[in-house]
């Protein structure tokens, strides 16, 4: 088997077994757990009956993105320790005085971790989905595609975190990262509430001004969420600048990950 | 089977290699000496490709270094030999194996056969965490013996054990000699280096001072200790 599919392999198992890893697991289900409830009540508006799935249908969507946004935090905490545990615990040094390439293990970690919380965000969301069908009778389109567009965030975030942990202290590489998405959140959020169809009917005269440059260069994790968001909803979806957001954030991981492979090369172990 | 050429690492302004040239051929049970500081382990780490050299190149059987074909039958057992403390010592050592191409029985048969020539059969299912700093060191040997290995690099491999298991270790070695494996030992124990290796050489700043035979470097109203301080002295 290739070495890089065998890292992929022993970094899933390796990662499955830290004490942290079990902790995150459990408060997801619980959460789950907890909104089951909100499909079995009865909702009323003005003293109207509101229709089930119409509920499910909107809290679906709420839920989507606390999930997505959660096991952002999540992969920034798996990925966060790679190098400096390997390094710690003589992991590097099994991997590295034997027959394999550096890219490959630092692919396999990489990926590894990257299909350990694609595979638990989506069967979050999976959960959340089924939940839905089994008290409604309705399955929400697009909700799992919705799903596996969020994870090319996973990765961004995964390579993003990894990298900086070469340089930086490893919580000083999570708070970068969470810095570049909080950054991106604020900026790309205000521009999709500008060009909100709600504030254009509001307001007349609101007229967003095109967004800048670093803007539509700047990592577009949020706008992938749109996306995502988009895709459920099965509405319009309101771009910022010429690039697709899904084009945007492989760009980033393409160059952040050859960056990444080019700086480990050259490391010392 | 080992061939530096003309190499030189430097640390910043720190010169911790300074252009040695050095050929170990193959069957060969070599020894780098020299005091903390000399500049072994830095070579050693060199031999891994775990960094690289300033200048100058390094072989192992032709290949270089930084290709890790070179390291295909090659065995490292590290000074401090640290195991992931979530792992046993059978997933650790099958976790080798199968980066080395070694799977399903085969692996499990030498697995095995190396558990009980190291002495931790009995103990392998262990989390590591749980071993003692001389049985890390044996599951360490034992992982460095996986795949029948033409090349040791052995990175003061003794330490931590106790004088059986030093015994142990030099058996093994010994009994490695019949196969034409090459041994690169790096060590302090100047009392080993006499009873296991045939050639070494003595480093100090950086720079090789010496590289013979020990039957042609030790006189005989010397010892090993005699001739290492005198080289080291003189080497200042």
């Amino acid at each position: 088997m290739n070495n890089f599919l065998k890292i992929t392999g022993y970094t899933i198992r390796d990662q499955m077994r830290h004490k942290s890893f079990y902790v995150l697991l459990g408060l997801s289900i619980l959460f789950v757990l907890m909104i089951r409830g909100c499909y079995s009540g009865q909702y009323a508006v003005n003293g109207k009956q509101l229709n089930n799935i119409t509920v499910a249908w909107h809290v679906s969507k709420i839920v989507f993105q606390v999930i997505a946004s959660g096991m952002s935090l999540i992969v920034i905490l798996l990925s966060m320790k790679i190098f400096s545990r390997d390094h710690e615990d003589g992991s590097l040094v099994l991997f590295l005085s034997r027959p394999l390439f550096r890219r490959q293990y630092i692919l396999g970690r990489i990926a590894g971790t990257w299909f350990l919380c694609l595979a638990f965000m989506f069967i979050l969301h999976a959960t959340i989905f089924l939940t839905v069908w089994v008290k409604t009778g309705a399955a929400i389109p697009g909700y799992l595609t919705a799903s596996l567009v969020c994870s090319i965030n996973l990765l961004f975030i995964a390579v993003s975190v990894s990298f900086l942990s070469l340089y930086l202290p490893d919580f000083i590489s999570a708070v970068f990262t969470v810095g570049i998405l909080f950054v991106g959140y604020i900026s790309d959020g205000g521009h999709q509430i500008l060009n909100s169809e709600i504030l254009k009917t509001a307001v007349s005269s609101a007229a967003a001004s095109p967004p800048a440059l670093w803007r539509i260069l700047y990592p577009k994790v949020y706008m992938v969420q749109a996306y995502a968001d988009s895709i459920i909803g099965q509405s319009s979806f309101n771009n910022m600048g010429p690039l697709h957001p899904i084009l945007n954030v492989s760009f980033f991981i393409i160059l952040i990950t050859t960056l990444m492979l080019f700086v480990f090369n050259k490391k010392e172990i | 089977m080992i061939a530096l050429n003309s190499v030189i690492k430097k640390f910043g302004t720190i010169t911790a290699v300074d252009n040695i040239t050095c050929r170990i051929e193959k069957g060969e049970y070599f020894a780098l000496l020299g005091p903390n500081g000399a500049g072994k382990t830095t070579v050693v780490r060199m031999l891994l490709d775990f960094i690289k050299p300033t200048s100058g190149s390094i072989l192992i059987d032709g290949i270089p270094v930084s290709n890790p074909e070179a390291r295909k039958r090659v065995g490292y057992l590290a000074e401090h030999h640290m195991i992931p403390s979530h792992l046993s010592g059978h997933e650790y050592l099958r976790r080798h194996a199968s980066l080395i191409g070694l799977a399903g029985k085969d692996a499990l048969m030498e697995v095995d056969r190396l558990l009980e020539e190291v002495s931790m059969k009995g103990r392998e299912k262990e989390k590591s965490a749980a071993y003692s700093k001389g049985m890390k060191q044996r599951i360490g040997l034992a992982a460095t013996l996986l795949g029948k290995p033409k090349l040791l690099i052995l990175d003061e491999p003794v330490t931590g054990l106790d004088p059986i298991g030093i015994r142990d270790v030099r058996k093994i070695l010994e009994s490695l000699r019949d196969n034409g494996v090459t041994v690169f030992l790096n060590s302090h124990l100047l009392s080993e280096v006499e009873k296991t290796c045939h050639t070494l050489a003595m480093m100090n700043n950086g720079k090789i001072l010496v590289k013979d035979s020990i039957r042609s470097i030790i006189d005989a109203d010397e010892t090993l200790e005699d001739v290492f301080i005198k080289y080291i002295q003189k080497g200042k």
